[in-house]
Protein backbone atom coordinates (compact mmCIF):
# COMPACT_ATOMS: atom_id res chain seq x y z
CA UNK A 1 0.00 0.00 0.00
CA UNK A 2 1.49 3.69 -0.73
CA UNK A 3 2.18 6.05 2.18
CA UNK A 4 -0.43 8.77 1.47
CA UNK A 5 1.81 11.85 0.29
CA UNK A 6 2.20 14.45 3.38
CA UNK A 7 3.11 17.77 2.79
CA UNK A 8 6.14 19.62 3.97
CA UNK A 9 5.04 23.17 4.55
CA UNK A 10 7.47 26.22 5.83
CA UNK A 11 5.57 28.94 7.26
CA UNK A 12 6.69 32.29 7.34
CA UNK A 13 5.02 35.01 9.61
CA UNK A 14 5.35 38.39 11.20
CA UNK A 15 5.62 37.72 14.85
CA UNK A 16 2.56 40.85 14.81
CA UNK A 17 0.20 39.02 12.69
CA UNK A 18 0.67 35.92 14.78
CA UNK A 19 2.31 35.44 18.55
CA UNK A 20 0.71 32.24 19.48
CA UNK A 21 2.60 29.42 17.38
CA UNK A 22 2.34 26.55 19.73
CA UNK A 23 -1.19 25.62 18.33
CA UNK A 24 0.37 25.90 14.98
CA UNK A 25 3.36 23.45 15.96
CA UNK A 26 0.92 20.92 17.31
CA UNK A 27 -0.94 20.50 14.09
CA UNK A 28 -1.39 17.74 12.86
CA UNK A 29 1.74 15.73 12.16
CA UNK A 30 -0.45 12.70 10.24
CA UNK A 31 -1.62 15.00 7.20
CA UNK A 32 1.78 17.64 7.63
CA UNK A 33 5.07 18.57 8.27
CA UNK A 34 5.08 22.41 9.55
CA UNK A 35 8.12 24.21 9.87
CA UNK A 36 7.54 27.67 11.21
CA UNK A 37 9.58 30.49 10.56
CA UNK A 38 8.85 33.91 12.67
CA UNK A 39 9.95 37.17 11.46
CA UNK A 40 10.19 40.57 13.43
CA UNK A 41 8.37 42.20 10.20
CA UNK A 42 6.99 40.63 6.97
CA UNK A 43 9.49 42.86 5.34
CA UNK A 44 11.94 40.29 6.48
CA UNK A 45 10.66 37.96 4.00
CA UNK A 46 13.37 37.83 1.65
CA UNK A 47 13.34 36.15 -1.89
CA UNK A 48 16.01 33.52 -0.74
CA UNK A 49 14.90 32.28 2.01
CA UNK A 50 11.44 31.65 -0.01
CA UNK A 51 13.73 29.70 -2.22
CA UNK A 52 15.75 28.26 0.02
CA UNK A 53 12.65 26.57 1.89
CA UNK A 54 11.75 24.77 -1.51
CA UNK A 55 15.46 23.78 -2.29
CA UNK A 56 15.65 22.21 1.16
CA UNK A 57 12.29 20.22 -0.05
CA UNK A 58 9.23 22.18 0.90
CA UNK A 59 6.36 21.39 -1.14
CA UNK A 60 4.50 24.36 -0.35
CA UNK A 61 5.65 28.03 1.28
CA UNK A 62 3.00 30.08 3.15
CA UNK A 63 3.55 33.62 4.54
CA UNK A 64 0.96 34.94 7.09
CA UNK A 65 1.66 39.06 7.07
CA UNK A 66 -1.09 41.85 8.88
CA UNK A 67 -3.74 43.12 7.17
CA UNK A 68 -3.19 46.31 4.44
CA UNK A 69 -3.27 48.84 6.14
CA UNK A 70 -2.02 48.16 9.72
CA UNK A 71 1.77 47.21 9.51
CA UNK A 72 3.53 47.98 12.77
CA UNK A 73 6.58 49.24 10.77
CA UNK A 74 3.81 51.14 7.99
CA UNK A 75 5.30 49.14 4.24
CA UNK A 76 6.54 45.58 5.55
CA UNK A 77 3.35 43.50 4.59
CA UNK A 78 3.16 45.07 0.85
CA UNK A 79 7.49 44.60 0.71
CA UNK A 80 6.55 40.70 1.82
CA UNK A 81 3.65 41.04 -1.18
CA UNK A 82 5.60 42.15 -3.97
CA UNK A 83 8.29 39.49 -2.93
CA UNK A 84 6.28 36.88 -2.61
CA UNK A 85 4.63 38.02 -6.48
CA UNK A 86 8.29 37.75 -7.65
CA UNK A 87 9.21 35.21 -6.28
CA UNK A 88 5.71 33.19 -7.93
CA UNK A 89 7.02 34.16 -10.77
CA UNK A 90 10.27 33.01 -10.53
CA UNK A 91 8.96 29.49 -9.54
CA UNK A 92 6.79 29.25 -12.66
CA UNK A 93 9.30 30.12 -14.74
CA UNK A 94 11.68 27.17 -13.53
CA UNK A 95 8.90 24.58 -13.44
CA UNK A 96 8.48 24.59 -9.44
CA UNK A 97 5.09 26.38 -9.81
CA UNK A 98 4.52 29.57 -8.23
CA UNK A 99 1.26 28.43 -6.64
CA UNK A 100 3.06 26.32 -4.52
CA UNK A 101 3.80 29.67 -2.57
CA UNK A 102 1.08 32.19 -1.27
CA UNK A 103 0.64 35.32 0.96
CA UNK A 104 -1.97 35.28 3.06
CA UNK A 105 -3.15 38.52 5.42
CA UNK A 106 -4.67 37.03 8.29
CA UNK A 107 -6.29 39.51 11.26
CA UNK A 108 -3.82 40.31 14.25
CA UNK A 109 -3.12 36.74 16.47
CA UNK A 110 -6.47 34.94 14.45
CA UNK A 111 -5.06 31.22 15.02
CA UNK A 112 -8.33 29.69 13.99
CA UNK A 113 -7.58 31.45 10.67
CA UNK A 114 -4.13 30.44 10.35
CA UNK A 115 -4.79 26.53 11.29
CA UNK A 116 -7.84 27.27 8.15
CA UNK A 117 -5.36 28.36 5.59
CA UNK A 118 -2.84 26.14 6.52
CA UNK A 119 -5.48 22.74 6.24
CA UNK A 120 -6.77 24.56 2.64
CA UNK A 121 -2.58 24.47 1.58
CA UNK A 122 -2.42 20.59 2.81
CA UNK A 123 -5.44 19.91 0.27
CA UNK A 124 -4.42 22.22 -2.44
CA UNK A 125 -0.64 20.64 -2.51
CA UNK A 126 -2.37 16.84 -2.32
CA UNK A 127 -3.86 17.98 -5.10
CA UNK A 128 -0.64 19.41 -6.66
CA UNK A 129 1.97 16.73 -5.69
CA UNK A 130 4.89 16.82 -4.44
CA UNK A 131 8.03 19.53 -5.07
CA UNK A 132 9.40 18.33 -8.57
CA UNK A 133 12.63 19.18 -7.62
CA UNK A 134 12.33 16.01 -4.87
CA UNK B 1 26.29 53.90 -13.04
CA UNK B 2 25.95 50.85 -15.22
CA UNK B 3 22.43 49.53 -15.27
CA UNK B 4 21.69 46.34 -16.40
CA UNK B 5 19.06 43.66 -15.78
CA UNK B 6 19.41 40.07 -15.27
CA UNK B 7 18.51 37.48 -18.40
CA UNK B 8 16.21 35.37 -18.48
CA UNK B 9 16.69 31.92 -16.06
CA UNK B 10 16.12 30.18 -19.18
CA UNK B 11 17.96 31.25 -21.36
CA UNK B 12 20.67 31.45 -18.40
CA UNK B 13 19.99 27.69 -17.79
CA UNK B 14 20.49 27.06 -21.60
CA UNK B 15 24.14 29.21 -21.00
CA UNK B 16 25.48 26.79 -18.15
CA UNK B 17 23.25 23.38 -19.02
CA UNK B 18 26.41 21.93 -20.90
CA UNK B 19 28.94 22.30 -17.77
CA UNK B 20 29.07 20.69 -14.43
CA UNK B 21 30.37 22.69 -12.40
CA UNK B 22 29.71 26.68 -12.56
CA UNK B 23 30.63 29.28 -10.56
CA UNK B 24 27.95 32.11 -10.51
CA UNK B 25 30.15 35.35 -9.98
CA UNK B 26 28.34 38.75 -8.41
CA UNK B 27 29.35 42.03 -8.86
CA UNK B 28 29.56 44.32 -5.82
CA UNK B 29 29.07 47.67 -7.62
CA UNK B 30 26.58 49.08 -10.19
CA UNK B 31 24.76 45.75 -10.81
CA UNK B 32 24.41 45.22 -7.43
CA UNK B 33 22.79 48.97 -7.12
CA UNK B 34 19.88 48.03 -9.76
CA UNK B 35 19.49 44.38 -8.60
CA UNK B 36 21.05 42.57 -11.35
CA UNK B 37 23.81 41.08 -10.23
CA UNK B 38 25.27 41.78 -6.23
CA UNK B 39 25.51 39.51 -3.93
CA UNK B 40 21.63 38.73 -3.26
CA UNK B 41 20.66 38.44 -6.85
CA UNK B 42 23.46 36.14 -6.98
CA UNK B 43 22.22 33.61 -4.36
CA UNK B 44 18.54 33.96 -5.49
CA UNK B 45 19.68 32.49 -9.33
CA UNK B 46 21.76 30.11 -7.05
CA UNK B 47 18.95 28.76 -5.23
CA UNK B 48 16.80 29.16 -8.52
CA UNK B 49 19.38 27.38 -10.98
CA UNK B 50 19.77 24.69 -8.12
CA UNK B 51 15.54 23.78 -8.01
CA UNK B 52 15.45 24.25 -11.77
CA UNK B 53 18.15 21.93 -12.59
CA UNK B 54 17.37 19.09 -9.83
CA UNK B 55 13.81 18.96 -11.40
CA UNK B 56 15.07 18.01 -14.38
CA UNK B 57 17.06 15.23 -12.84
CA UNK B 58 20.13 16.82 -13.60
CA UNK B 59 22.87 16.98 -10.98
CA UNK B 60 25.02 20.66 -11.72
CA UNK B 61 27.31 22.25 -9.19
CA UNK B 62 26.88 25.45 -8.66
CA UNK B 63 29.00 27.65 -6.42
CA UNK B 64 28.70 31.27 -5.75
CA UNK B 65 30.77 34.10 -4.96
CA UNK B 66 30.73 37.92 -5.67
CA UNK B 67 33.38 40.19 -5.57
CA UNK B 68 33.31 44.08 -5.31
CA UNK B 69 34.06 44.58 -8.76
CA UNK B 70 34.72 42.32 -11.71
CA UNK B 71 36.31 45.24 -14.04
CA UNK B 72 39.15 45.64 -11.95
CA UNK B 73 41.87 43.30 -11.79
CA UNK B 74 42.84 43.37 -7.96
CA UNK B 75 39.44 42.50 -7.32
CA UNK B 76 39.24 40.15 -9.88
CA UNK B 77 42.29 37.85 -8.29
CA UNK B 78 40.12 37.12 -5.36
CA UNK B 79 37.37 35.14 -7.42
CA UNK B 80 40.67 32.91 -8.86
CA UNK B 81 40.20 29.85 -6.56
CA UNK B 82 36.34 29.86 -6.80
CA UNK B 83 37.48 29.81 -10.78
CA UNK B 84 40.16 27.23 -10.83
CA UNK B 85 37.63 24.68 -9.19
CA UNK B 86 34.71 25.34 -11.40
CA UNK B 87 34.34 24.46 -15.96
CA UNK B 88 32.82 27.91 -16.26
CA UNK B 89 31.75 30.73 -14.83
CA UNK B 90 28.22 33.13 -15.41
CA UNK B 91 28.88 36.37 -14.54
CA UNK B 92 26.33 38.55 -13.36
CA UNK B 93 28.38 42.06 -14.12
CA UNK B 94 27.85 44.24 -16.83
CA UNK B 95 29.60 43.48 -20.51
CA UNK B 96 32.48 44.90 -19.24
CA UNK B 97 33.26 42.69 -16.46
CA UNK B 98 32.53 39.54 -18.19
CA UNK B 99 35.10 40.72 -20.80
CA UNK B 100 37.20 41.66 -18.04
CA UNK B 101 37.09 38.09 -16.39
CA UNK B 102 37.09 36.70 -19.77
CA UNK B 103 41.27 37.99 -20.39
CA UNK B 104 41.85 37.22 -17.06
CA UNK B 105 40.86 33.63 -17.25
CA UNK B 106 41.88 32.64 -20.92
CA UNK B 107 40.34 28.94 -20.82
CA UNK B 108 37.53 29.40 -19.00
CA UNK B 109 34.21 30.23 -20.23
CA UNK B 110 33.01 33.30 -19.01
CA UNK B 111 29.15 33.89 -19.88
CA UNK B 112 26.73 36.98 -19.36
CA UNK B 113 24.12 36.45 -17.00
CA UNK B 114 22.86 39.98 -17.10
CA UNK B 115 21.70 42.53 -20.10
CA UNK B 116 24.04 45.33 -19.89
CA UNK B 117 21.41 48.45 -20.97
CA UNK B 118 22.55 51.93 -20.29
CA UNK B 119 24.86 54.48 -18.18
CA UNK B 120 21.94 55.72 -15.63
CA UNK B 121 20.59 56.88 -12.26
CA UNK B 122 18.33 55.66 -9.71
CA UNK B 123 16.00 58.19 -10.23
CA UNK B 124 13.68 57.26 -7.51
CA UNK B 125 12.75 53.94 -5.51
CA UNK B 126 13.10 50.94 -8.46
CA UNK B 127 13.33 53.73 -11.05
CA UNK B 128 16.34 53.26 -13.35
CA UNK B 129 16.94 55.91 -16.03
CA UNK B 130 19.25 56.62 -18.93
CA UNK B 131 20.97 59.86 -18.78
CA UNK B 132 24.59 59.49 -20.71
CA UNK B 133 25.31 57.79 -24.17
CA UNK B 134 29.04 58.34 -23.15
CA UNK B 135 29.70 60.68 -26.53
CA UNK B 136 32.89 61.10 -25.79
CA UNK B 137 32.57 65.32 -26.03
CA UNK B 138 30.57 66.49 -23.21
CA UNK B 139 28.12 69.54 -23.67
CA UNK B 140 25.98 69.72 -20.79
CA UNK B 141 27.09 73.00 -19.60
CA UNK B 142 25.20 74.59 -22.49
CA UNK B 143 22.32 72.56 -21.73
CA UNK B 144 21.52 73.44 -18.12
CA UNK B 145 22.71 69.95 -17.51
CA UNK B 146 20.40 67.90 -19.07
CA UNK B 147 21.54 65.64 -21.85
CA UNK B 148 19.85 65.89 -25.19
CA UNK B 149 22.06 63.45 -27.11
CA UNK B 150 20.54 60.77 -24.63
CA UNK B 151 17.41 62.02 -23.41
CA UNK B 152 15.51 63.56 -26.37
CA UNK B 153 14.35 60.64 -28.68
CA UNK B 154 15.71 62.82 -32.00
CA UNK B 155 19.22 63.90 -29.99
CA UNK B 156 18.22 67.48 -31.55
CA UNK B 157 20.83 69.91 -30.36
CA UNK B 158 19.17 73.24 -30.88
CA UNK B 159 15.52 73.30 -29.56
CA UNK B 160 12.67 71.42 -29.62
CA UNK B 161 10.55 69.61 -32.33
CA UNK B 162 7.08 70.05 -33.01
CA UNK B 163 5.89 67.00 -30.77
CA UNK B 164 6.85 68.27 -27.67
CA UNK B 165 3.15 68.17 -25.58
CA UNK B 166 2.75 69.79 -21.93
CA UNK B 167 6.38 68.12 -21.18
CA UNK B 168 6.43 65.00 -22.59
CA UNK B 169 7.79 63.44 -25.66
CA UNK B 170 6.23 62.68 -28.76
CA UNK B 171 7.11 59.17 -28.61
CA UNK B 172 5.47 58.00 -25.30
CA UNK B 173 3.50 60.11 -22.46
CA UNK B 174 5.69 58.75 -19.83
CA UNK B 175 8.98 60.14 -21.14
CA UNK B 176 9.68 63.31 -20.44
CA UNK B 177 10.67 65.99 -23.45
CA UNK B 178 14.13 66.74 -22.58
CA UNK B 179 14.21 70.13 -24.11
CA UNK B 180 11.18 71.12 -21.75
CA UNK B 181 13.40 70.12 -19.00
CA UNK B 182 16.29 72.07 -21.06
CA UNK B 183 14.34 74.80 -21.09
CA UNK B 184 12.77 75.03 -17.44
CA UNK B 185 16.02 74.46 -16.28
CA UNK B 186 18.11 77.21 -18.11
CA UNK B 187 15.25 79.77 -17.50
CA UNK B 188 15.73 78.65 -13.47
CA UNK B 189 19.59 79.45 -13.76
CA UNK B 190 19.08 82.82 -15.97
CA UNK B 191 21.13 80.90 -18.80
CA UNK B 192 18.26 80.81 -21.74
CA UNK B 193 21.03 83.02 -24.02
CA UNK B 194 22.86 79.42 -24.16
CA UNK B 195 20.14 78.63 -26.96
CA UNK B 196 21.66 81.78 -28.98
CA UNK B 197 24.49 79.55 -29.69
CA UNK B 198 24.23 77.46 -32.63
CA UNK B 199 25.57 73.88 -31.76
CA UNK B 200 26.73 72.43 -34.94
CA UNK B 201 26.03 68.61 -35.51
CA UNK B 202 27.28 65.87 -33.57
CA UNK B 203 31.20 65.01 -34.00
CA UNK B 204 30.67 61.05 -33.64
CA UNK B 205 33.90 59.90 -33.80
CA UNK B 206 34.44 60.56 -30.13
CA UNK B 207 31.29 58.43 -29.59
CA UNK B 208 31.49 55.10 -31.01
CA UNK B 209 31.14 55.29 -34.36
CA UNK B 210 35.19 56.22 -33.99
CA UNK B 211 35.87 52.48 -32.90
CA UNK B 212 36.91 51.14 -29.42
CA UNK B 213 37.61 53.48 -27.42
CA UNK B 214 40.87 53.84 -25.25
CA UNK B 215 41.92 56.28 -22.26
CA UNK B 216 45.80 56.53 -21.95
CA UNK B 217 46.89 58.59 -18.35
CA UNK B 218 50.76 58.68 -18.89
CA UNK B 219 50.90 59.58 -15.41
CA UNK B 220 49.99 56.54 -13.94
CA UNK B 221 51.80 54.39 -16.37
CA UNK B 222 55.22 53.69 -15.15
S1 LIG C 1 26.72 65.24 -23.82
FE1 LIG C 1 27.67 63.24 -24.15
S2 LIG C 1 28.95 62.87 -22.36
FE2 LIG C 1 27.57 64.57 -21.84
S3 LIG C 1 25.82 63.57 -20.84
FE3 LIG C 1 25.33 63.74 -23.01
S4 LIG C 1 25.99 61.78 -23.92
FE4 LIG C 1 26.96 61.96 -21.90
S1 LIG D 1 9.32 65.86 -28.09
FE1 LIG D 1 11.12 66.68 -26.99
S2 LIG D 1 12.32 64.84 -26.45
FE2 LIG D 1 10.82 64.16 -27.94
S3 LIG D 1 11.91 64.32 -29.86
FE3 LIG D 1 10.85 66.29 -29.61
S4 LIG D 1 12.28 67.64 -28.60
FE4 LIG D 1 13.09 65.55 -28.39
Amino acid sequence: MNTPFKPKITLFHCINALSDKDALNEMGSDTLELKVVKLPCSAMVKDIFLLRAFETGADGVAVMVCPEGTCRYVEGNIRAQKRVAWVKKLLDEIGVGGDRLALHNIPHGDIAEAVRIINQTVEQLIESGPNPAF
Amino acid sequence: MIVGEQKPIAEIKAMVAPYNKVLILGCGTCVKTCFAGGEDEAAVLTSALRLAFKKDGKNIEIETQTIERQCEDGFIKESAAAVSRNEAVLSLACGAGVQDMARRFPVTPVLPGVNTTFIGVLEKQGLFTEECLGCGHCELAVFGGVCPVTRCSKKLLNGPCGGSRDGKCEISPDTDCAWQLIIARLTALGQMDNLRTYIPPKDWRTSHAGGPRKLVREDHII
